[in-house]
């Protein structure tokens, strides 16, 4: 079974990667090109035969391959503040610099940008509107800042907007059905991947592994390879043995440190097991709706970032509670503005780390380590 | 009913809100707006207010709501559209009515059409004197005219005057300025002390309040509202800095600028992007 999500591993990454310039070696893709947010209704692109590509994920593995700090400082030498988000930084300084490790992104005929996860990324796009001089499509998701009927009318009309775009720009016609055949694979992608993030706070999974594997359902959440994957990680994650309850268990609350060997802070989490992330859960999306324009709607207006303070504080304040955690390692991240505040009111014990998900030089981690001290002493003298 | 608000997406045209100028004493957020943070000081600490507006606009806008959790003032976020299509227009024209509903409730009161018509014409009058300053603003003071029209921007409409800067020395070296609103005054006298004369600019409370179409009392004054405040010049916020840069760069050549002065906040995203290209 290991070898069967090894190979759908592989095969997920080779066809993501194909064009890549260090693999495409020169050949161009023969359909149009898009580059998306993380939470872009990419159904809608694949229904139509567009390829699609995240700089930000690219980002995460230009730092996993510690490749990243060149290319900050080379998109601070072209005028891009470093305050900015690092993915954008990182990504920047790849395409100035014509580097990566598996080279740059295939060239786009579009760019997608989505505001349901911050307002960072949309400008971001702008900033590579300006560099290819393609076209630039900014969906604007209200969340629950509206009542849903109004926002449902606002997002399905962008949607069919995009959808038009989208038609003219492939030369294909939408088929319904075949956008909700889709839709139904990015269902099926989530549900298995529920099953193995809500196996954390039970088995002895290391989280560095929940970080790295959620990039499919970032990445390819409607490929039916997704699904098999993650069903077969799951069937993997069952056979694990039960975590080490004598452990503090600990809830990480921010994102992956892409640039860290584990992705987290290991070295400092001596006699803490990691029992719950809210980063894992942020891409399962609830397509939940009558119609596709319904389904989609109600999964990327309604993604956690994109949520009311309340509804945040709720939804962590039920993952902390079901992880079972009595203590959060809380990022508050240079590059994510909108996130850290989601950790307002969620009645555990903190350590509140200034980090960034990129740039390793941001982290102090002699100030980190004592901070997470403090943290155990807190728990264990309660 | 004393609201403090954020943004020029805020509808002046539905009630009185006194516009956020600067707040010293500001609450401290690590990587955040220090412009955002102390707005919601002044919300949270300045008991002569009872009400806070702002946009969903930007990161730090976005989560405004979220700082001011405890507070039992009238606190109301304002979704301005992302985009400036038909689409958006008669979105925000949905979020004005809403706007004005909400404020009708928490006040009690009941906002007219007639009222409101009534503020869309001193409105169109009184951006129509602050376009005939600005077109002539090579004769006058920058540091004066700016204050003039931050003064009037924190006084209620019907009590607001127009500001009638002096006159500048025309000699000065023609500069330009981009940013967002700005709060830090004491930039205006070293721009002047230097000898530059400040010729034109897309703030939010200047060249592009100049900049906003007349907005039209006949049909649905909301879409009217609507395509008012959406008329003018760009915020990088609306995500076309194409736009932005061309209409920037046709108004720096026709004023025959010869320096451009770039004004960041720190933690200003919007700005940073834009700055890069």
């Amino acid at each position: 079974m290991a070898q069967s999500a090894i190979k759908l591993q592989s095969s997920l990454m080779r066809e993501y990667y194909k064009y890549f310039s260090k693999y495409a070696k020169g050949k161009s893709p023969e359909k149009k090109v898009a580059w998306v947010t993380a939470f872009t209704p990419v159904e809608i692109l694949e229904a139509l035969g567009i390829l699609y590509y995240y700089p930000e994920s690219y980002a995460a593995v230009i730092a996993a391959s510690e490749r990243e700090q060149p290319l900050l400082e080379k998109s601070e030498q072209c005028f891009l503040c470093r305050d900015c988000c690092s993915y954008s930084c990182c990504i920047e300084g790849s395409l100035e610099l014509d580097d990566g490790p598996r080279g740059t992104l295939p060239m786009p005929d579009i760019l997608i940008a989505t505001n349901n996860q911050c307002n960072t990324l949309p400008n971001w796009w702008n900033i590579l509107a300006e560099r290819y001089g393609v076209p630039l499509i900014v969906i604007d998701y209200p969340g629950e800042a509206i009542p849903r009927e109004r926002a449902y009318e606002y997002v399905s009309t962008q949607h069919r907007d995009l959808v038009a775009r989208l038609e003219e720009l492939s030369g294909n016609k939408l088929d319904e059905n075949v956008l909700a055949h889709y839709i139904e694979n990015s269902q099926e992608s989530v549900c298995w991947w529920k099953k193995i993030a809500e196996a954390l706070p039970n088995k002895e999974i290391k989280p560095t592994a929940l970080f790295d594997d959620i990039s499919y359902l970032i990445t390819a959440r409607c490929n039916p390879n997704t699904a098999e994957l993650y069903k077969a990680v799951s069937e993997e994650v069952n056979a694990l043995p039960d975590a080490d309850k004598s452990l503090i268990p600990l809830f990480w609350l921010g994102y992956p440190l892409w640039y860290h060997p584990e992705r987290y802070l290991s070295e400092c989490l001596d006699g803490f097991r990691i029992c719950g992330s809210n980063y894992i859960t942020w891409w399962s999306l609830d397509y939940s709706g009558r119609d596709v324009y319904e389904k989609l709607f109600s999964a990327y207006n309604y993604t956690f970032l994109n949520l009311s303070q309340k509804t945040r504080t709720e939804r962590l304040t039920k993952l902390i509670r079901d992880s079972g955690a009595v203590c959060a390692v809380t990022l508050h991240n240079k590059s994510c503005k909108c996130d850290f505040v989601s950790a307002k009111d969620i009645g555990i014990p903190q350590a509140e780390l200034e980090i960034d998900m990129i740039d390793r030089s941001f982290l102090s981690l002699e100030k980190a380590k004592k901070q997470i001290d403090l943290l155990k002493e807190t728990v264990c003298t309660r | 009913m004393k609201i403090l608000s954020l943004s020029g997406f805020v509808p002046e045209q539905i009630c009185d809100t006194i516009r956020f100028t600067g707040y010293s004493a500001g609450t401290s957020i690590s990587h955040y707006c220090g412009y955002a943070s102390d707005y919601i000081s002044q919300v949270l600490n300045d008991a002569s207010f009872d009400g806070a507006v702002f946009p969903k606009s930007c990161d730090s806008s976005r989560i405004i709501k979220s700082y001011l959790g405890q507070t039992d003032k009238f606190v109301y976020q304002l979704p301005v559209p992302a985009r400036r299509d038909e689409i958006a227009v008669n979105y925000f024209a949905g979020e004005i009515r809403a706007y004005k509903e909400a404020v009708e409730e928490h006040y009690g009161v009941d906002i007219a059409n007639i009222n409101i018509k009534d503020r869309i014409e001193a409105l169109n009058k009184r951006n129509e004197e602050i376009r005939a300053l600005y077109e002539n603003l090579e004769e006058k003071s920058y540091s004066e005219y700016l204050r003039g029209i931050h003064k009037m921007l924190a006084t209620p409409l019907n009590e607001q005057s127009i500001p009638h800067p002096g006159k500048t020395n025309t000699g000065g070296k023609r500069v330009y300025l981009v940013g967002s609103f700005l709060t830090s005054e004491g930039i205006l006298d070293t721009l002047e002390s230097s000898g530059l004369n400040v010729v034109g600019d897309n703030l939010t409370e200047s060249g592009r309040l100049a900049s906003i179409t007349p907005c039209k009392t006949d049909g649905d004054i909301y879409k009217n509202i609507s395509e008012s405040i959406l008329s003018a010049r760009l915020s990088p916020t609306q995500n076309n800095f194409g736009d932005i840069l061309e209409r920037d760069l046709k108004e720096i050549k026709e004023k025959k600028v010869k320096g451009v002065i770039f004004l960041t906040q720190k933690y200003c995203e919007p700005y940073d992007y834009l700055y890069s290209v």
